[in-house]
């Protein structure tokens, strides 16, 4: 079977991309209006969202980021994971509940529909979607970027296609990504996530249960092995120090109710009442696939400074290697099917909650109406995203990557900063008003901006992210506190009680 | 706390806002991000744990038990004001007494493994960072069996569910009248 390893792990990743397309055209007869293609018709089950919700948290960064992170700078990317428990219940306690009411009660099909509800302010409406577009481009065109590099790195290895380019890799994977999405929408993309989810809480698993057979000891001798060269790099706050996991703990414990992507799945359940079954199912999905960026990480750093293996000659690759060196052709397989996936069911959230804002949010802000005929022009506008972010990918990779750097570092911690405050506390504080949710969009956007233009290190690890979102919260509630409190509507005023 | 409970979060956040200035303008100690490893290119090092620590550690952890707080806090504001009845707020006090004891037990072993240089394994991690790795995501626990355990008595009663599906219903009404004229 080791002869095989690399047609294993193609045959794997070609099955998954198979399947994707399948359930692309399945899910096309379903979608019939703009509510299916971008909320599924509010109709889905609670195993169906929570494995979608999870999917999309964990993205292609989870898989090769983060064992990445912890080859690098040891126990501090930790924290960014076993804060997730805390993110997720942030989530459900804050938002799942009234974002699904108000949409049901007002048609909403996107995050600035029920925050334009919520506030009465097309205003508001707008900076989220702007937010929105600028988020996506950025995380979509590395997502893509990401996802033809792993390609790459596959058929390369492989007689047939020895001498693939990154072009092709990249015209591929947004071919797959595009077919389904433009077929069959958010549903497509919600059941495809369903199986995205089941192999990444397998390969969270079985990567676990690998890394603990490299060493004699299992892991205890593998932090022990890392210990005695660093200290530091095993004790609670890693290589980075108290600061930067301080940061992470807290964009990645608040954010994860900021992030547009994901509470747009929360409004896209069959019955409120599910959501007592979608918060643990969720959890204990990311913390199982998250296994993966533990386990693989820990023995990674700890086997080449035990002069097992020699050093990596990116930390990004260790993933790769532990794959080729520690894992059998048939695990890999799934491992490497499990990346696809998660870089997928990311970037087909992205391309979905940003073609809501192009032809639906923006047009309602700017001239009181979305576009005639929603649901074809849906489909067009997520092909043209989709390409306007491969071709970005592409020009990054061979130009000039400091655009989509800048854009990129515009995500988690930008949706986290803008996004927290108006939405989590937006839906259950009355007393929120409009110039407290434009302070708190705007801060975050210039922080977050500034920090990363001007190439601002903060002392002691503190990250940009960390300080737009404490100013951020800082700025809505003392705003929203001494500005005149709203007058709601009289629907949103009732939900705002139950 | 009824109210006042936007006070107190705002109290919270202006609390980590200005923990965060100090931390900024404290004396800065070289490496406290962490610093190249001299022998593997791509792996950073830590260094030396008290000396990071020196300046900034009791803002830190300060900081960090602010953060435990306003999580309760935040999610105590997500249960409707009318739920939040005397047994929630004791089982919300516990839950944060039980988040802050796993962050005391986290930084009382850290600071004994800085003195001493000694520590145990627990479940293949040094034992503070076991109470780091293990601890943080069983400190959410009380909140998942709060939501799972409770969603009909504190997050979504049988009375909510029919408040919304009445108001659904008037709108929905409504909406339809509108439709006609």
């Amino acid at each position: 079977m080791e002869a095989y390893r690399q047609e294993i792990i193609l045959a794997a990743v070609a099955l998954y991309m198979v399947f994707c397309v399948v359930t692309g055209l399945w899910a096309m007869r379903r979608t019939t209006s703009s509510s299916d293609f971008f909320v599924a018709g509010r109709g889905l089950g609670p195993i169906v969202v929570s494995l979608a919700l999870f999917s999309s948290t964990l993205s292609g960064f989870g898989f090769v980021g983060g064992p990445g992170l912890v080859y690098s700078i040891g126990v501090s990317s930790f924290w960014m994971i076993t804060i997730s428990a805390a993110g997720y219940a942030l989530g459900f306690f804050m938002v799942s509940k009234r974002i699904r009411m108000i949409a049901d009660l007002r048609n909403c099909i996107s995050l600035p529909d029920v925050l334009a509800a919520r506030y009465g302010s097309e205003l508001v409406r707008l900076l989220v979607a702007v937010t929105i577009v600028l988020g996506v481009m950025g995380y979509l065109a590395t997502q893509i970027l990401a996802m033809a590099v792993v390609m790459q790195a596959i058929l390369s290895g492989t007689a047939m296609f020895a001498d693939i380019g990154l072009v092709a890799c990249v015209a591929i994977s947004s071919t797959v990504l595009i077919f389904y999405c433009v077929t069959g929408g958010i549903i497509a993309s919600v059941y495809t996530d369903v199986v995205q989810g089941g192999i990444m809480m397998v390969a969270g698993i079985l990567i676990l249960l690998t890394a603990m057979s490299v060493f004699d000891g299992g892991i205890t001798e593998a932090t022990s092995v890392i210990l005695k060269d660093d200290s530091e790099a095993m004790m609670p706050w890693g290589s980075a120090g108290i600061m930067a996991s301080l940061g992470w703990f807290f964009v990645f414990g608040l954010g994860l109710a900021g992030q547009p992507h994901l509470v747009t799945k929360m409004m896209m359940n069959r019955n409120i009442a599910d959501n007592r079954h979608i918060f643990p199912l969720s959890v204990l999905g990311y913390i199982l696939a998250a296994l993966l960026w533990v386990s693989i990480g820990i023995i990674m750093r700890a086997t080449v400074i035990d002069g097992l293996i020699p050093p990596l000659d990116a930390p990004d690759d260790a993933a790769s290697v532990f794959l080729t060196l520690f894992a059998s052709p048939l695990l890999a397989g799934v491992v490497f099917a499990g990346l696809f996936a998660a870089i997928m069911s990311t970037s087909d959230a992205f391309l979905n909650i940003g073609t809501a804002a192009l032809i639906h949010d923006i047009p309602k802000a700017l001239r009181g109406k979305a576009v005639n005929n929603e649901l074809f022009w849906a489909r067009v506008v997520t092909v043209l995203l989709a390409i306007v972010a491969a071709l970005f990918a592409l020009y990054s990779y061979y130009a000039d990557a400091t655009l989509v750097a800048l854009l990129g570092a515009f995500g988690w911690a930008t949706f986290a900063a803008s996004l927290f405050p108006v939405v989590a506390l937006g839906l259950n504080w009355k007393g929120a008003t409009v110039p407290g949710a434009v302070a708190a969009i705007v801060s975050a956007l210039i922080i977050n901006f500034g920090v990363q233009l001007a190439g601002i290190a903060l002392p002691y690890g503190v990250s940009g992210g960390l300080l737009s979102f404490v100013v951020s919260l800082f700025l809505f509630l003392s705003i929203s506190l001494i500005t005149k409190p709203p007058v709601l509507e009289s629907d949103i005023d009732r939900v705002m009680d139950i | 706390m009824g109210r006042q409970l936007i006070y107190v979060i705002f109290a919270l956040c202006a609390a980590m806002t200005l923990t965060l200035l100090l931390i900024l303008v404290a004396e800065p100690v070289a490496g406290a991000g962490g610093v190249a490893h001299l022998v593997f290119e791509g792996m950073r090092i830590g260094g030396d744990g008290s000396a990071r620590l020196e300046s900034i550690g009791s803002l830190a952890y300060g900081f960090q038990a602010l953060l435990l707080v306003l999580i309760v806090a935040l999610a105590t504001l997500g249960i409707s004001e009318r739920h939040r009845t005397t047994r929630l707020r004791a089982y919300m006090l516990a839950t944060l007494i039980f988040s802050l004891f796993i962050f005391w037990r986290m930084v009382a072993n850290h600071l004994q493994f800085l003195a001493t240089g000694e520590t145990e394994y627990f479940m293949g991690f040094p034992t503070a960072t076991a109470w780091a790795v293990y601890g943080v995501w069983l400190g959410s626990a009380p909140l998942i069996i709060l939501y799972v355990a409770g969603f009909r008595q504190f997050i979504y009663t049988e009375e909510d569910e029919a408040a919304f599906n009445q108001l659904l219903a008037e709108t929905t009404a409504a909406n339809q009248t509108e439709d006609k004229n």
